[in-house]
C-alpha cells in the first residue's frame, strides 16, 4: 500500500521584475510504499524541497495531485500522521527545546500526561537530553536539526517527510541521524527523506528516486536501479618500476601513487586483465583487485549529465 | 474544546508569547508612561486646566502608543513567522490555514488587550492621585481606543497576508490616517467645485474604516455624556469591520505559497 503518492504534481513559479514563469517540478509521480524508506535524491535546485512542500501542503501544485495515507495532501487531515522537518531548521528562537516540542505537541492535541512522558524520551533519543531548558537560540546547528527531529516525531506520525535531515551534521551526527531513520523504520514507520548526499541514501535506502530539473528520471529499489554488472576494478599492487608505473598508468582511468604502493581505477575488466599480465610478468606484487560495482554516485550522475545536456 | 479551538488557542498563546518578548513593545510602553506621567507637569503649567489636561494627554497617550504597537508589533510578529519560516512546522500539521490567521489574530488582540489594560491602569492611577474624578465615559473612551486597535490589528493582518512588512506597515499607517479624515474628505467632495472626484470620496468614505467613530476622546475629556448604547454599536462597527478584514487575509492565506 503506498503512504505517498503523486500523480504528474507540477509546479511554476513567476520570478523576477517581468514575472517570468519558472517551472520547479515537472510532473512528478512517486509511490513510497508502507514502512519503507525512500530516499528522494537530485543535485541544488532539482525540485526536490518543492516536491515536499506540495507533499505538505505549504504550497500549492499548478496541476497534478498528491495523496498522504490516501487524503489528498489540500486537506489539513492528510498531515494528521504526518512529521515534518523543513530544510533549515526555521523555529521559534525563543522557545526551550522542551517548549518548543511542547508547543508542537499541542498543536497536534496531544494530552498533557502523554507530553510530559514522550517529551524529555524524545530528547534523549535525538540525543539532547541535557538541551531540554535551553533556548532553542543558543543550540548549535546540529542541535537544532536534532530539535527539528524530535519536532517531527512528536506526533508518533506513521509518516515521516524529512528534508535534508543530515544537513549540517557532522560525521557522528549523521551516522546518529541514518541509525535514528533505520529503527524507525524497524519501528514500521514510512520514511521520505531528500538528501544529496548520496552515500547516505545509498547505506539506508529501500527505494530512491532521483530527480534532476524538476523531473524524477529513475525511480525504484536500489537493486534493480543500479543492476548486479560491474563498472569497474580497483587495483592495487606494489614492487612496480617507473616505466611499467606509466604503461598501466596509460590503461587505467586513474592512478594513485600512495608511497611504495599504487592504485589504479579501470573502468574495463578487460584492460585490467591486461595490466595485471604486465606486473606478474615483471614481478609486481598484487595487494588487492577489488571488482566496483554500479554506485548510486555513479547513477546520479549519468542521469544529470543526461539531463543537463538534453 | 474542540480540535480546531484548541489549535487557535495554542497559536494564539504562543504568538502572545512571543510578543510579550518584544523590546519594541516596552520601548512604546515605556514612552507611553512617560507621557501619561508628563500630564502631571503639563498640568502645572496650565493652572485651571489640570483635569482636562490629564484626561487629554491620558487618552491621548493610549490611543497613539497602543496603535503604534499594534501597527508594528502586530505586523513584525506575522512577518517573522513568515520570513523565518516558522510558519513551516505548524501548517504542516492539521492546522487549517484559518486556523493559523485567527490563533495569531487572537494572540495580538490578547496582547493589546493587556497593553491597553496596563496603560488605563495607570491613567487612573495618575487621575486618583491627582485628587481628580475618573468619569465613566473615560471608561467607554478607553473601550472604543481598544476597539479601534482590533480593528486597526485586523488591517496590519489583512495587509501582512500578501505584501511585505515595510509595505504592509506603510498601507496600515496610510488607511489610519486617512480613517481619521474621512469626514473631511467626504466634505471636499461635496464641494460645487469637486463634483469630479465625489464618487472617489464617496466610495472611500463608506468603503474604508471611518475611524472617527471610534474616537470619543474629545467628548469624553470635555465631560460630555456619552450613551452606552453608542459605544456598544461603534464597537459592533469595529467588530464587523474587523470580522471582513480577517475574512478576507484568510482567503488571501487560503492561496499564498509558502516558498
Amino acid at each position: 500500500m503506498s503512504l505517498i503518492q503523486a500523480r504528474g504534481l507540477r509546479k511554476s513559479f513567476r520570478t523576477g521584475f517581468l514575472g517570468r514563469r519558472v517551472e520547479a517540478v515537472r510532473g512528478v509521480d512517486l509511490d513510497v510504499r508502507e514502512g519503507e524508506i525512500f530516499g528522494f535524491i537530485g543535485p541544488n535546485g532539482a525540485g526536490k524541497t518543492t516536491t515536499i512542500k506540495l507533499l505538505t501542503g505549504l504550497i500549492l501544485p499548478t496541476a497534478g495531485e498528491a495523496w498522504i495515507q490516501g487524503v489528498p495532501v489540500s486537506d489539513p487531515r492528510s498531515r494528521q500522521h504526518l512529521g515534518f522537518l523543513p530544510e533549515g531548521t526555521f523555529f521559534h528562537e525563543y522557545l526551550t527545546g522542551a517548549e518548543f516540542l511542547d508547543f508542537h505537541a499541542r498543536l497536534l492535541g496531544i494530552p498533557r500526561d502523554v507530553r510530559r512522558q514522550r517529551i524529555p524520551e524524545l530528547l534523549q533519543r535525538v540525543g539532547i537530553p541535557h538541551a531540554a531548558d535551553m533556548r532553542l537560540r543558543s543550540y548549535s546547528k546540529g542541535m537544532r536539526q536534532r530539535a527539528g527531529l524530535a519536532q517531527a516525531l512528536i506526533g508518533d506520525p506513521d509518516v515521516l517527510i524529512l528534508d535534508e535531515p543530515m544537513s549540517g551534521l557532522d560525521p557522528l551526527g549523521r551516522k546518529d541521524v541514518r541509525d535514528l531513520i533505520l529503527s524507525l523504520r524497524d519501528e514500521g514507520k514510512t520514511i521520505f527523506f531528500s538528501s544529496h548526499i548520496l552515500a547516505d541514501a545509498e547505506v539506508i535506502c529501500d527505494q530512491v528516486a532521483i530527480i534532476v530539473r524538476g523531473r524524477v528520471v529513475h525511480q525504484g529499489y536500489l537493486d534493480a536501479l543500479l543492476g548486479q554488472e560491474l563498472s569497474g576494478v580497483e587495483l592495487v599492487v606494489e614492487g612496480i618500476d617507473e616505466n611499467l608505473f606509466e604503461q598501466v598508468q596509460a590503461l587505467a582511468q586513474r592512478a594513485l601513487v600512495q608511497g611504495s604502493r599504487f592504485q589504479f581505477e579501470f573502468d574495463d575488466e578487460a584492460e585490467a586483465e591486461k595490466a595485471l599480465d604486465w606486473i606478474r610478468s615483471e614481478g609486481g606484487r598484487i595487494r588487492s583487485l577489488v571488482p566496483r560495482r554500479r554506485s548510486l554516485e555513479d547513477l546520479f550522475v549519468e542521469e544529470a549529465k543526461k539531463e543537463t545536456h538534453a | 474544546m474542540t480540535a480546531g479551538a484548541n489549535r487557535i488557542f495554542v497559536i494564539a498563546q504562543n504568538t502572545y508569547r512571543e510578543a510579550v518578548r518584544e523590546k519594541l513593545l516596552y520601548n512604546l510602553f515605556a514612552f507611553s508612561t512617560l507621557m501619561i506621567l508628563s500630564s502631571i507637569v503639563l498640568a502645572k503649567m496650565h493652572l485651571g486646566y489640570d483635569e482636562r489636561i490629564y484626561y487629554d494627554v491620558g487618552l491621548a497617550a493610549i490611543a497613539f502608543f497602543g496603535v503604534l504597537i499594534a501597527i508594528f508589533v502586530g505586523i513584525n510578529l506575522v512577518y517573522r513567522e513568515l520570513a523565518q519560516k516558522t510558519v513551516y512546522t505548524m501548517l504542516a500539521k492539521p492546522v487549517h490555514r484559518w486556523e493559523f490567521v485567527v490563533g495569531k489574530y487572537a494572540g495580538l488582540v490578547s496582547l493589546l488587550a493587556l497593553e491597553i489594560g496596563m496603560m488605563a491602569a495607570l491613567f487612573m492611577l495618575v487621575v486618583w492621585y491627582k485628587d481628580t474624578q475618573f468619569p465613566i465615559q473615560l471608561l467607554y473612551a478607553i473601550g472604543l481606543i481598544f476597539m479601534e486597535l482590533v480593528l486597526i490589528t485586523a488591517v496590519a493582518l489583512f495587509f501582512s497576508s500578501f505584501t511585505t512588512p515595510y509595505l504592509a506597515a506603510m498601507f496600515t499607517v496610510g488607511l489610519w490616517i486617512i480613517g481619521h479624515l474621512l469626514a473631511d474628505i467626504r466634505d471636499f467632495g461635496n464641494l460645487p467645485d469637486a463634483a469630479g472626484i465625489r464618487p472617489i470620496t464617496q466610495a472611500l468614505y463608506w468603503g474604508l474604516p471611518n475611524l472617527d467613530r471610534l474616537d470619543l476622546k474629545g467628548p469624553a475629556a470635555a465631560g460630555q455624556v456619552i450613551e452606552l448604547g453608542t459605544v456598544l454599536s461603534r464597537a459592533l462597527y469595529a467588530l464587523l469591520y474587523s470580522a471582513m478584514l480577517l475574512i478576507g487575509a484568510v482567503a488571501l492565506f487560503q492561496r499564498r505559497d509558502f516558498r
